[in-house]
């Protein structure tokens, strides 16, 4: 049963003086877990450790037990999806997947068939034939998730693999990531937004310069994170009336406006019930231009989970 | 294992490919192999001419070469317009042009289709004789070892073998591409016998290439006869002697610059370095000597670059390989030299690092 985790013990990592990650002790189960943190958090470097493409400075890695300096015995049960954005000159989208898995040693009729195959599968079917090169943004991300699902790995390592897809890809893509899930594969997803992925985790890691700041069951981190009051910006032309409205409410506990009048920044302890209210007011006339979650991003969560603490257990 | 390693190879061979040969940094690499044949092409084109031009001469003024040797200084000019009929070219050159009698020097030009006459004349007497042989064969061939042992290997396929080699690794560092390789399950060796074969074989086929159109070239202003009978005896031989050389420079030099490519961010100052050692091969005492490429590369050659008298005492001291190595150890040491730094570079790659920022 050992075989099927993912078990980082005491790694660190620095370049020179300047920290990767540090002291990171995981054990994670097959599922989806999302490593989360803000730019420079340790996540890229962290999964960068487990495919090999850096070796620690210090600690053990093991991949379904597999060192990650086993390459050519790792890579037939990983594929990680990297967030650099280069890719072999010249080649087409097909013949990227192609050649990639030309290198596995398939047979020319299987590596077009797999390279059919997970081209449909990330919908870039008809861009198959174009280069690469000419791809925009979120189809560059696509083919790159289609390298590191192409010979349907075991465990799929997947560097911010939501980045520029349009809403109708991201859920297909995230409904791809719940079916390997399901399969008991392992699916391990970063995100600096915290948000973008707590609907679909199984666990989540928290990471803040370097360090793992929270991890475990999402239940829990949803939960520390539904118990701290939420900051609303509301662009709307009846600011007063609005933040007496709110106040009726126990959950709302701070209201203020904005000095030129242009709306009123909510603070609540429910936002879904905030949101309820909302649309009930602009149903009773109040006239709302616009709604901005003010602080919807991971340092905030931080803000708020690490507190006076070095860590927090969930 | 050792049909999924060969299988692997070829994948990164045809990868490479386009990049060895086709890339647009690659193209001086084509400038520096074929800037010879060039060379020797508009040499023979030249020489051909000159040729038929003489011929063409001899006829509008006939000269028979026993003529020719009873020319001797101290005749004068009426007496050897009398024996050999009036030149095909002359031109007087004056001391002082402000006082045509104070002209000191005529100059008469005649030939007999092959060989060329220049006549030297002051106060009316034939004073030197300058004769001008014809392009042979055997110059031809010592003008081309020459070419070849000291632009074309220390040079043309030194840098070319730099301008591949270096660029499979630290290329595609720069170019942020080297972590697909790395997400394969390939080993690291087998990754780098790959791109070490993709850049052998773009170096082969373009030096060799080159080589082959050289030796055409040279060969090129001679009459088919000539030819025939050189190729029948020594002529292929050396032909194939320059080729193998060719290819085992591409084999070495190869394995030092994908090493460099490896192991340093700036290949300038190990290049440099190497490209010192292998210059400074000829002042070296023999046993360091030995230590470098160009030692054994140059012991191969079919045609040794003998100093010549006309050549400056410099070049004489450098073309002067002190005990060259027989064919056997030469191509075993190359190749073990070779084996020696590959081996010493799949240690580096299995440490390598994708670390883009740093590069």
């Amino acid at each position: 049963m050992k075989n099927d985790l993912i078990t980082l013990d005491n790694v660190s990592r620095f370049y020179g003086e300047v920290l990767g990650v540090n002291r990171v002790t995981l054990s994670l189960p097959p599922g989806i877990t999302s490593l989360v943190g803000p730019n420079g958090a340790g996540k890229t470097t962290l999964m960068n450790l487990m495919a090999g493409l850096t070796h620690p400075t210090r600690g053990r890695i093991r991949v379904l037990g597999l060192s990650p300096t086993q390459s050519h015995r790792l890579f037939g049960l990983v594929g990680y999806a990297t967030q650099f954005d280069a890719f072999p000159k010249g080649l087409s989208g097909f013949q990227f997947i192609y050649s990639f898995l030309r290198l596995f040693g398939y047979s020319n009729a299987e590596c077009k068939r797999l390279a059919n195959q997970v081209i449909e599968q990330v919908g870039l079917s008809d861009a198959a034939g174009r280069k690469v090169a000419g791809y925009s943004k979120g189809m560059r991300q696509r083919i790159r998730l289609a390298q590191a699902l192409a010979h349907d790995p075991r465990v799929l390592i997947l560097d911010e693999p939501l980045n520029g897809l349009d809403p109708l890809v991201r859920a297909e893509t995230i409904n791809l990531f719940r079916r390997y899930a399901t399969e008991g594969r392992h699916v391990l997803v970063s995100s600096h937004v915290l948000h973008e992925v707590d609907m679909i985790s199984d666990q989540v890691v928290l990471m803040s310069g370097g360090y793992v700041v929270a991890e475990g069951q999402i239940q829990g981190v949803r939960s520390e994170i539904q118990e701290r009051p939420v900051k609303i910006l509301i662009h709307c032309k009846q600011p007063s009336m609005l933040a007496s409205k709110a106040f009726e409410h126990d959950h709302v506990v701070e209201a203020q406006i904005l000095t030129e009048g242009s709306g009123v920044l909510i603070k609540t302890r429910d936002a879904d019930q905030f949101y309820r209210l909302l649309n009930h007011l602009a149903l009773n006339g109040i006239d709302i231009e616009g709604v901005t979650p003010a602080d919807d991003n991971v340092d905030s969560v931080y803000d708020y989970l690490i507190g006076g603490e070095e860590k927090v257990s969930l | 294992m050792m049909k999924l390693w060969y299988k692997q190879i070829v994948s990164v061979i045809r990868l490479e490919m386009k990049k060895t040969f086709f890339s647009k940094r690659g193209l001086w690499v084509y400038l520096l192999a074929f800037a010879p044949v060039a060379l020797y092409m508009v040499n023979s084109v030249h020489i051909t001419r000159q040729r038929q031009n003489l011929v063409q001469l001899a006829t509008e003024h006939p000269v028979s070469r026993s003529v020719f040797n009873g020319i001797k200084t101290g005749l004068s000019r009426d007496q050897v317009v009398e024996k050999l009929g009036e030149p095909y070219w002359q031109r007087t050159l004056y001391h002082d042009r402000e006082s045509e009698k104070e002209r000191s020097f005529v100059l008469y030009k005649y030939t007999d289709g092959k060989n060329d006459f220049t006549y030297h004349f002051k106060d009316g007497k034939l004073t030197q004789i300058k004769h001008r042989d014809p392009d042979t064969l055997p110059k031809s061939q010592l003008i081309f070892a020459t070419s070849f042992q000291f632009y074309f290997l220390r040079l043309a396929i030194f840098f070319g073998c730099v301008g591949i080699f270096v660029n499979l690794f630290r290329g595609e560092m720069l170019d942020k591409s080297l972590h697909f390789y790395m997400l394969t399950p390939m080993r690291r060796e087998v990754l780098l016998a790959g791109k070490y074969f993709a850049g052998l074989l773009a170096t082969v086929v373009i030096f060799t290439s080159s080589t082959a159109l050289q030796w055409w070239a040279m060969l090129w202003q001679f009459e088919r006869g000539v030819i025939v009978d050189f190729l029948a005896g020594p002529g292929w031989t050396q032909f194939g002697a320059y080729l193998s050389v060719t290819a085992l420079a591409c084999v070495g030099y190869g394995s030092i610059f994908l090493a460099v490519g490896l192991l340093f961010r700036n290949p300038i100052i190990p290049t440099v370095a190497v490209l010192l050692w292998e210059s400074a091969n000829p002042f070296l005492p023999p046993l360091l000597k030995k230590t470098s490429m160009i030692y054994y590369l140059q012991s191969l050659c079919p045609v040794t670059a003998s100093p010549d008298k006309n050549m400056p005492p410099v070049i004489n001291l450098l073309i002067s390989p002190t005990g060259p190595a027989s064919t056997l150890t030469a191509v075993t040491c190359i190749v073990l030299l070779t084996l020696l730094v590959l081996v010493l570079a799949s240690r580096q790659a299995r440490k390598l690092e994708i670390n883009y920022s740093t590069d």
